[in-house]
């Protein structure tokens, strides 16, 4: 597997772990469960925040947690049809 | 006594050509907006230049056919179109997209091998100079000489860097034949046609055939 490749499959992980939680979790135990490095981690998240894959929001006490937009909802749902269309055309 | 009808208004000729641009064109722009989803969704690369081919190979051959109408039209209705307005408008717009076109899809195989930055740069910069080339030389053939060389070199390129790892694959092929069937589609619409009419319609039909292969392949994918 080439690294581009493990990055659709490293945001795959990270939008599977928010959404097995209910659509919402604190960032440092979504930080835990993705297995990946501190760095990595902050790598990754200001990019699914970018591309508007997740939000944050804060509770009446000011915590912060992650959810999925739909766009991140479409991108679970579509993740092994794009998959296969990047096998199939060799991209 | 009458003239005969020039060649590429003769209804014989006309009429395969209008429905071929049109369903090859239609194709290309699906291909590209079908794929749209995938690509916002994952800024993934590879789709990014896949679907780019398909639009560039598309504008390209909406102008090949007007630049084919307007060609002929001159010499059937007497109208003189000067050569420099015909390079500017054509050769041109013409020469960048299909180059273009044809770098996309190459690069859709090899990005993972290179900088992408530096590839993309260089892509648009060969593009810029055959471009300029044929435009000095203010002829089309010039264009297809050159996109045949860069198609050349750039079958050569894949061959190489795919001969360790044995990924010679049926689709790479696919890519190479619709950039060999595009520089076919130009020789057709040359004035002094190389190929016999049965040609020219295989030639057609076998790059419908070669979109329509394309189009089926991502509709198992693209819902």
């Amino acid at each position: 597997m080439n690294r581009k490749r493990d990055r659709l499959g490293v945001i795959h992980a990270i939008l599977r772990i928010v959404n097995d939680h209910h659509n919402s979790i604190k960032p440092t135990p979504l930080l835990r469960k993705s297995n990946l490095s501190s760095s990595s981690f902050a790598e990754y998240y200001s990019e699914l925040i970018s591309k508007e894959l997740v939000k944050e929001i804060k509770d009446e006490k000011g915590n912060k947690y992650v959810t999925l937009t739909d766009k991140g909802f479409k991108y679970l749902e579509k993740y092994k049809l794009i998959l296969g269309f990047i096998d199939e055309f060799e991209l | 006594m009458a003239m005969p009808p020039p060649h590429f208004l003769d209804p014989m000729i006309f009429v395969p050509e209008i429905l071929f641009t049109v369903i090859a064109v239609v194709f290309c722009f699906v291909i590209y907006f079908r794929t749209k989803e995938s690509y916002e969704l994952t800024k993934y690369e590879g789709i990014r230049y896949f679907r780019g081919a398909f639009l560039f190979f598309g504008l390209s051959y909406l102008l090949r056919f007007v630049f084919g109408l307007l060609r002929f039209s001159t010499i059937a209705f007497d109208v003189i179109i000067p050569r420099q307005m015909f390079a500017f408008l054509f050769i041109l717009p013409l020469g960048y997209f299909s180059t273009v076109g044809i770098l996309y899809l190459i690069f859709g195989s090899v990005w993972k091998k290179f900088n992408n930055k530096k590839m993309l740069l260089i892509g648009h910069l060969a593009a810029v100079l055959l471009t300029i080339i044929s435009f000095v030389t203010r002829s089309p053939r010039t264009l297809l000489w050159l996109q045949t060389a860069l198609l050349v070199l750039a079958v050569v390129l894949v061959f190489f860097l795919h001969k360790k790892d044995k990924k010679i694959t049926g689709m790479k092929l696919l890519y190479i034949l619709v950039s060999m069937l595009w520089l076919i589609n130009m020789w057709i619409i040359d004035e002094r046609r190389p190929f016999p009419f049965e040609v020219e319609i295989v030639f057609r039909a076998v790059s419908l055939v070669v979109f329509i292969i394309i189009y089926h392949k991502i509709s198992k994918w693209v819902r």
